[in-house]
């Protein structure tokens, strides 16, 4: 069972690469469970028709956790893609680090996490431990980190970088750092920029993903690029990110960047 | 401490453990001073659920429930984990009207003792009183309410106090009313239980002009110290009381003077200076001879104080003595 999880600043595109990642895995024939570690609880949304599931951490506050049953918190979306999301509080209030590893636990008990994929996508910024759970030992031994060629983005995936060399020190850690994806935002020289970036912090550049309003499109009709547009480049684009991710075999332990060299690096590119 | 405002409820928000190790305290340290206390103790019982969503709608129930028995007021006191989650404890107090419900900082890990949560609380309470006219008595401060001879001790002071025409105003706080505390401003002074509570004489000084001593009255030479510091801070004449105080010193010495010549050794539980220093002055008093090879007497883990206090040691040393 391969286990990978998508890590990048907000905004940057971990749902929506996770969500056609695994529409396009699923159709290689593989049978996939993807888990959104995020309160926003959107990530498998394209995957279930723009449906917005119920959350493992609402389940828990409205029937209290011995009431909770894999039925209520596991749907089936897209060509047989199971999801699940881990949700957590509104806004302002409590403790989301603390949701996911309640989550975790719950799932662990249900025997859920099985498949031949899981992909767990996770917000935004590694915030606290909590948020690390999908790195401990038993999960996720595969991360790859989604940025595009922006210095915010990439300062973000360096700092991810520490979480990953800090946890893969640990004895029994067999974490990994699998790979870099370059969500474009179509600046000049952005592929060079993010595969040297990979090259520095001792990773390499897995996937170019172009900027392609399909993705909006497909979007707002609430699919995949693979659903929606499945002709098309970008979805192409998704298939062959799903091939390598399948044929990965170069997992390392990430050498982070301090910001003077990140900022001499974006200069060197602009 | 707050458990020792008699008619008001503390509320302890955070999960139910950090609620009960502290009931078995005060009851169990209750029962040692032959009172069955169940302390007015109450937890929002915060779950793993609330931990995750937030807090705040655990203590607002449980205030509903706490303020429906018309308490005189209400303390809210803070855990390690609403801290750590960022419950806005203090909003979810100050939206309450009619009975008094006051935020009481003590979460443990953001620094601080025992005694600065003790300090924290009594600051918190004083903050109830305003200034009030002068009523001319005395405010006992920071009582230890875990302490085997809290009663004895006050009794102690009580006496002294007396003799230079002196009154208590209230015991702050043991066994108190809401309704007394108003009057904490009226006091022309404070006698501080210990040193450590200095920064709390410090802010009522502060606050309502009122001068402090910082601490009880120790061992043998304690209380003449005691009560020409009193006197002092009071405009009072103390030879009288003095000279009172200096005969009862003496009848004690008398009555223990069978042990004169004795030798002595100590062996303390903890290296605490003053209560070794006030076991040495006690011996040298009586003439014992403190030697390595001195029958053990015990030093108690507090220091005794006032003339009472001294007889129940010299009490325990004529029984190791006699043993």
């Amino acid at each position: 069972m391969k286990q990978i999880a998508l890590y990048g600043k907000g905004g940057i595109g971990k749902s929506t690469t996770s969500a056609n990642l695994s529409a396009a895995l699923s159709q290689a024939g593989h049978n996939i469970l993807q888990i959104g570690c995020d309160p926003k609880r959107d990530s498998t949304r394209m995957l279930m028709q723009g449906k917005l599931i119920p959350t493992v951490m609402d389940q828990v506050r409205e029937r209290g956790a011995p009431g909770v049953t894999p039925a209520d918190v596991v749907y089936t979306g897209f060509n047989g893609v199971r999801c699940v999301e881990a949700g957590g509080p509104e806004p302002g209030v409590g403790c989301a680090g603390r949701g996911i590893i309640a989550t975790f636990q719950l799932l662990e008990k249900f025997g859920t996490l099985t498949g031949d994929v899981i992909v767990y996508d996770v917000l935004g910024d590694v915030v606290c431990g909590g948020f690390a759970m999908p790195m401990r030992e038993g999960y996720a031994q595969e991360v790859y980190l989604v940025t595009s060629g922006e210095l915010m983005s990439l300062y973000a995936a360096n700092n991810i970088c520490k979480a990953i060399e800090r946890l893969s020190a640990r004895p029994k850690s067999r974490c990994r750092l699998a790979g870099v994806i370059c969500n474009a935002k179509n600046q000049p020289q952005e592929e060079d920029l993010v595969a040297e970036f990979a090259r520095r912090v001792n990773s390499h550049l897995v996937q170019f993903i172009p900027r392609d309003r399909v993705v909006q499109l497909a979007e707002l009709n609430r699919k995949t690029v693979i659903e929606y547009e499945p002709a098309s480049a970008q979805a192409q684009v998704y298939r062959d990110l799903a091939v390598r991710v399948m044929e990965n075999t170069r997992f390392t332990i990430p050498t982070p960047l301090e910001i003077d060299d990140l900022e001499a690096l974006a200069i060197e590119f602009m | 401490m707050t458990t020792h405002v008699r008619d008001a409820i503390t509320v302890v928000h955070g999960p139910q453990g950090c609620t009960h190790h502290n009931f078995s305290l005060l009851h169990a340290t209750s029962l040692d001073n032959d009172r069955i206390a169940l302390p007015t103790l109450v937890s929002t019982g915060l779950s793993e659920t609330d931990v995750v969503f937030g807090g705040e709608g655990a203590l607002d129930r449980t205030l509903d429930l706490v303020i429906a028995r018309s308490p005189g007021a209400v303390f809210v006191l803070s855990t390690c984990i609403v801290e750590t989650i960022g419950d806005d404890v203090g909003m979810v107090c100050g939206s309450r009207t009619g009975v008094p419900v006051i935020m009481v900082p003590t979460a443990g890990f953001l620094g601080g003792s025992f005694q600065a949560g003790v300090n924290n609380a009594l600051t918190a309470l004083a903050g109830m009183a305003q200034p009030a006219e002068g009523n001319g008595r005395v405010n006992i401060i920071g009582e230890k309410n875990l302490e085997y001879e809290i009663d004895e001790n006050f009794a102690e002071v009580s006496r002294l106090l007396a003799l230079l025409g002196l009154f208590v105003n209230i015991r702050f706080v043991h066994d108190l009313a809401t309704d007394n505390i108003a009057s904490l401003g009226a006091a022309r002074l404070n006698v501080l239980r210990d040193p450590s509570l200095i920064p709390v004489g410090e802010y009522l000084k502060e606050r309502f002009g009122t001068p402090y001593i910082p601490a009880y009255p120790v061992g043998i030479t304690g209380p003449v110290a005691f009560l020409e510091s009193v006197a002092g801070a009071c405009d009072i004449d103390s030879r009288r009381a003095v000279d009172e105080e200096q005969a009862l010193r003496r009848e004690t010495l008398d009555d223990f003077a069978d042990l004169a010549g004795a030798g002595i050794s100590f062996a303390p539980l903890t290296p605490d200076p003053e209560g070794s220093r006030a076991a040495q002055d006690i011996a040298q008093a009586l003439r014992l001879d403190i030697t390595p090879s001195g029958c053990p007497v015990p030093v108690p883990v507090t220091p005794p104080i006032g003339i009472t206090g001294v007889r129940r040691l010299l009490h325990r040393w004529r029984r190791a003595l006699h043993a």
